[in-house]
């Protein structure tokens, strides 16, 4: 057999393969988390266009920040669902739009050693776009413990929200940052305690702008990051924790 | 895909064979560079913490007082500390008499156990920070260097060091007590030498070390008190030790970029891997590890710009 037929079927056997293209980065995780996270047949495709930035390593590796820019992807997302291949719980959040497409959002997640992240974005065709990341293990020498985990003070602050809106042209960017240990369940015996539920409304007509569902790898005192078009009115944040708590703001019109 | 995932597996495997063999018979190497008459210096490079430096990225120094040696620091190890120890007993015949820590970093403290226990002095904060952020910095510093650090143990010092003018043999000693790099920073100026030992106030064509200040904008003042002594020469914590102060102005320099940049980015809105990535001006070329040291100071001081940037929604 020809050296050329001998590609023709190694092709074919990669096709074979429900669409799924191979790792560029080689995780053993890539294709169980793929079909955990996005189903069995889905059609998947890497996409350059999708800006997932992460830091080179994690130097506090319980605030590991993640910036996910869509300013370059041409559909409008109708689902992105990101995770942290060797986390114990993988999943980082799944986002649901509503009324208006997002084209940033940004926020901390933990690691538990050198590990790939991805998002995956779905197009309006059902197709999966993923954009994939490295993150190294830890930083340099001199990094203490992280202190807020220490701190028994915590609970003073708890369910404190800060908030502003940033203008970037014809979006306006919302940063948030709400005062909750968000422990993942998975260390000495402290139950699971976090956010679950994030969203944001539309303070005119109450319509949904977005929906965020997080999971364990969500960090500490999360700050969010959301980008989106000029809402018409001041909108409404609204979160939910496993425990039931709900926390509500109206966040402040532009003021940057 | 499957020679990247084994290759990433056999890593470790393979480093530490090298460093077995490469540090057979190897030493730290260390010189004592004479800069004025009984006041030397030894230099590490500014290179991060690594196996091939076990690290030796850090400046030490030694003054002979007519009635024993004042040591400067200790090193990254037990091993260093007994490099350094070998090197004054062969450089100077007098005793070593004092051995100040100047702050909590492992790279400073960590050649403790090569000297008389009653002879380390540290201020009573920096000891605090010492007991604190010990074992996590050992920790720390056994993944990063690996063998070289074998048998080293954190040895907190016996005496406590006390601010102000201090009267050693010939010599008449200044000692100072600033925050700016982890809250408890001892800088020591030799009256007759007029040399001023910054410890990690001042680095010299190395990115600062930032994740312990308790602020950009204190260390800053520190530096212009700092400024007002009469030195005429400046060993940093790391880096070159240089005549007059252009060490100081380029750690004055990068810290007043970085807060203000940070100020800017928070002001702005930006996310932590956006300012991570942000221009670092031309000007900081010479710095070594500067995106690396921008990575770490972006994840510990940025939140608290983030914070000071929001506002408190109720
Ligand atoms: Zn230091």
């Amino acid at each position: 057999m020809s050296r050329w037929w001998l590609l023709v079927l190694l092709w074919a056997g990669l096709q074979a393969h429900a669409g799924v293209p191979a790792d560029p980065f080689g995780s053993p995780m890539w294709e169980y988390n793929l079909e955990r996270y996005l189903g069995a047949d889905v059609q998947v495709r890497h996409d350059a266009r999708i800006d997932l930035q992460v830091p080179a390593f994690a130097e506090d590796s319980a605030q590991v920040p993640l910036t996910l820019d869509l300013a370059n992807f041409p559909h409008r997302p109708q689902r992105i669902i990101a995770w942290v291949d060797l986390n114990p719980v993988p999943h980082l959040f799944t986002y649901e739009p509503g009324v208006t497409p997002l084209r940033l959002i940004a926020l901390n997640f933990r690691v538990q050693q050198a590990t790939t992240v991805r998002a995956a974005v779905q197009d309006d065709e059902g197709i999966w776009h993923v954009a994939s990341a490295h993150v190294d293990a830890a930083g340099g020498g001199c990094t203490a413990p992280s202190l807020t985990a220490a701190n028994p003070d915590w609970e003073r602050s708890f369910g404190t929200i800060r908030g502003r809106a940033f203008s970037r042209g014809d979006h306006l960017r919302y940063k948030t940052s709400v005062m909750h240990p968000m422990d993942s369940g998975m260390v000495d015996n402290i139950p699971a305690f976090f956010i679950e539920q994030v969203e944001l409304r539309d303070g005119g007509e109450d319509e949904l702008l977005l929906r965020l569902m997080l999971s364990e790898s969500a960090a500490e005192n999360p700050m969010f990051v959301f980008e989106l078009p000029h809402p018409l009115a001041a909108p409404r944040l609204w979160m939910r924790d496993n425990h039931g708590n709900v926390f509500e703001r109206r966040l402040e019109g532009e003021t940057g | 895909m499957m020679r990247h995932f084994l290759s990433r597996l056999m890593a470790p495997i393979l480093v530490g064979l090298a460093c077995a063999t490469a540090q057979a018979g190897t030493d730290y190497a260390l010189e004592a560079m004479e800069i004025e008459p009984g006041v030397w210096v030894v230099e590490g490079s500014t290179e991060n913490f690594s196996r091939e430096n076990g690290g030796n990225i850090v400046n030490t120094a030694f003054l002979e007082t007519g009635a024993g040696v004042v040591v400067i620091d200790t090193g990254p190890s037990r091993r260093y500390g007994e490099a350094l120890k070998r090197l004054i007993e062969g450089t100077t015949h007098e005793p070593i008499t004092h051995v100040l820590l100047t702050h909590h970093h492992p790279d400073h403290v960590f050649g403790n156990q090569a000297f008389d226990p009653d002879t380390l002095y540290m201020l009573d904060t920096a000891k605090e920070l010492l007991r604190r952020d010990g074992e996590a910095f050992a920790d720390n510093m056994y993944r990063l260097v690996g063998d070289w650090m074998r048998g080293t143990e954190i040895i907190m010092p016996e005496k406590t060091l006390h601010p102000g003018e201090w009267e050693v043999g010939n010599r008449r000693l200044h000692l100072l007590e600033f925050t700016g790099h982890t809250g408890s920073d001892l800088v020591v100026f030799d009256e007759e030498s007029k040399v001023l030992f910054a410890a990690d106030l001042v680095f010299h064509d190395r990115a600062l070390t930032t994740p312990q200040s308790p602020g950009l904008t204190t260390w800053i003042e520190d530096l212009e008190l700092l400024e007002a002594l009469p030195f005429r020469w400046l060993v940093p914590g790391h880096g070159a030790p240089s005549m007059g102060n252009m060490a100081l102005q380029q750690t004055r320099d990068y810290l007043a970029w970085l807060d203000e940049a940070l100020t800017r980015a928070a002001s702005e809105g930006w996310s932590m891997t956006e300012v991570t990535a942000m221009d670092i001006p031309s000007r900081f070329d010479a710095l070594e590890g500067s995106r690396y040291e921008l990575t770490r100071t972006v994840t510990h001081l940025y939140p608290a710009y983030e914070k000071a940037a929001l506002m408190l929604l109720e």
